[in-house]
């Protein structure tokens, strides 16, 4: 448990590092994902398999897909730019980095009361996570997915452009 | 009998929990890889002989009887070519792509439960993670396509990230009804909630030999449009023709595989095979009752629960019948063009998918006696949906293509 603990943790670092240090557009998105996918893991070893599904559905998935779509729509579709990968402002960033870990982290970890769990404990059931997401977090889960309609649907107006043929139809 | 194979090894390595979790994984790992790539080389000289025999033609027949070690000799063949990387390529990510769409493929078998106890990673969200994971086989097409560095390998990858991108939609929501339905992510619930309760363990040889087959969730309204939604989705998911548009070879030479040669293209063969038998094993669990099937109670046993043909032998022969259907319409259908594919995914079946839906949610709440009834006007309303929608899309002929950047 340890062991694949540290094993996906460092290949999460691993992924994130090539994320922001890759000069290659696609690889970094590779490194990225290789990031999500690590998280995944970790998820499994929290035994939250469900979220840990989802974590790879979602950003693995489709997040990952969409950058990599982003990028073929651009012009520099092998992703080769050695331009702009300069790291201005990187005191500002460390900087930012540090406060957040100090004002933000600590006190949450501070504060946290990790109680021991047993491994193989209750895990966080599907069907009992789909009866919170349906009772006390309908109205959350209700407002989510207005907004994402409505995303949805001036996505469909900025694509549509000046044409005015052809009904728009999408569906979430 | 594999698995009390499995239950007799465990036993007795009990002293050593680490040996034996390890025995273990390797027990469940080890058939399904060997079986399985069996299972890729009987089906491509199905394959061969097939397209053969709707061709007019014999297929292979020199190596051994009826030419069934041909897929042996492929294999040397394969193995023993030179594997070409082209300078240019990116040589780490050209050598990543084909083992992870093996891996992914792979990876979804093991939530396929091919009989009773037989499913190898026994989880409580095994159709979200099945999902999940298959989305990776995406991924490595890509991946492909782009590591290769050829325009045609490039707009394979690309083909291919929006075709399966769009398919997974409907492929998904015809999966949720079935969910819904049962009330359970487990594959394992699922199969066993084919089955009519009261009929499979009656005394009545007859009734349980229908009790076994009336369950399947393809004969209910909403159960045979998901179904067809489903098998048309995993034709384009997995790439297999008439969706074949990602290694189109008389347009774009082969897509996304131009540049693999040896045994690297022979991997990306394998893992698409073994994906479509995932996605077809999927098909299975969710419409077709899984490893049950028509059977009987051995004579000398007396145990009512005891079946003569064991699970996995019914699953097997589901899956090569879908596999052998699949063939029988790569022989038959011509390519779809790239808006018709488009078109197809966005304006037929998700429309379609989303109607049955909700005609799952009717007939859930539906009465058990108006069960019928409700069944029959679900049928028909689904047709009628399934009609109207069609006679939508035939209006918008496409119109003449307009060139942006070719003038």
């Amino acid at each position: 448990m340890t062991i694949a603990f540290y094993v996906f943790a460092s290949v999460a670092l691993l992924g994130a590092i090539l994320a922001v240090q890759v000069t290659n557009l696609v690889r970094a998105v590779f490194g990225l994902l290789l990031f999500f996918g690590a998280l995944a893991g970790l998820f499994l070893l929290l035994m939250a398999e469900f979220l840990a599904a989802v974590q790879i559905l979602v950003y693995v998935g489709a997040v990952g897909i969409l950058m990599l779509f982003a990028i073929m729509l651009t012009q520099r579709v092998t992703g080769d730019d050695r331009r702009g990968g300069g790291s201005r402002g990187g005191f500002w960033g460390f900087l930012l980095a540090i406060a957040t870990f100090c004002f933000v982290l600590l006190p949450v970890l501070r504060d946290a009361h990790l109680h021991e769990q047993s491994a193989t404990g209750a895990s966080l059931t599907t069907k009992l996570l789909g009866e919170r997401l349906m009772d006390p977090y309908a109205l959350t889960l209700e407002v989510t997915a207005l907004l994402l309609t409505a995303a949805l649907l001036g996505a469909i107006v900025v694509a549509k452009g000046t044409s005015e043929d052809g009904e728009g139809e999408e569906n979430e | 009998m594999l698995v009390q194979f499995a239950n007799w090894v465990q036993g007795e390595l009990a002293c050593s929990p680490a040996l034996a979790k390890i025995v273990g994984i390797l027990l469940a790992a080890v058939p399904l890889a060997t079986v399985f790539a069996l299972c890729f080389a009987f089906t491509t000289w199905l394959e061969r002989k097939g397209l053969a025999r709707i061709q007019n033609r014999i297929g292979p027949n020199r190596v051994g009887p009826f030419g069934l070690f041909q897929p042996i000799a492929d294999g040397i063949k394969m193995i023993t070519k030179e594997d070409i990387v082209p300078r240019s390529s990116d040589h780490f990510f050209h050598l990543i792509a084909p083992l992870l769409v093996l891996v992914s493929s792979m990876a979804c078998l093991a939530f396929i439960p091919f009989g009773l106890g037989m499913t190898m990673s026994p989880i409580d969200t095994a159709v979200v993670f099945f999902f999940a994971i298959l989305g990776m086989n995406t991924l490595a097409v890509f991946l492909a396509g782009w590591a290769s560095r050829n325009k045609y390998s490039l707009l394979g990858g690309m083909r291919a990230v929006a075709q399966m991108v769009s398919y997974e939609i409907p492929l998904v929501l015809s999966a949720v009804t079935v969910v819904m339905m049962v009330g359970s992510l487990d594959t394992r619930e699922i199969v066993g909630a084919q089955v009519v309760e009261g009929w499979a363990t009656s005394e009545n040889s007859g009734l349980r030999f229908l009790g076994q087959i009336a369950g399947w969730h393809v004969f209910t309204p909403w159960g045979f449009a998901g179904f067809i939604i489903f098998f048309i989705a995993a034709l384009a998911e997995t790439n297999r023709s008439p969706f074949d548009l990602p290694e189109a070879e008389s347009e774009i030479i082969a897509g996304y595989v131009t540049e693999y040669s040896g045994f690297k293209f022979a991997l990306f063969f394998l893992g698409e095979y073994i994906g479509a038998f995932a996605v077809l094993g999927l098909a299975i669990t969710l419409f077709l009752g899984g490893w049950n099937g028509p059977n009987f109670q051995p004579w000398w046993s007396s145990d009512p629960h005891a079946l003569l043909i064991p699970g996995f032998v019914w699953f097997f022969f589901k899956m090569f019948v879908l596999m052998a259907v699949l063939i029988w319409i790569r022989g038959t259908l011509p390519r779809l063009r790239v808006d018709q594919l488009m078109s197809f995914a966005w304006k037929f079946l998700l429309p379609l998918a989303l109607v049955n839906v909700f005609v799952a949610g009717f007939l859930f709440h539906v009465a058990k006696e108006d069960r019928v009834w409700a069944s029959v006007a679900a049928f028909v309303f689904l047709y009628l949906v399934a009609k109207g929608l069609s006679r939508m899309n035939q209006s918008d002929a496409p119109a003449p293509r307009k060139y942006h950047f070719a003038e």
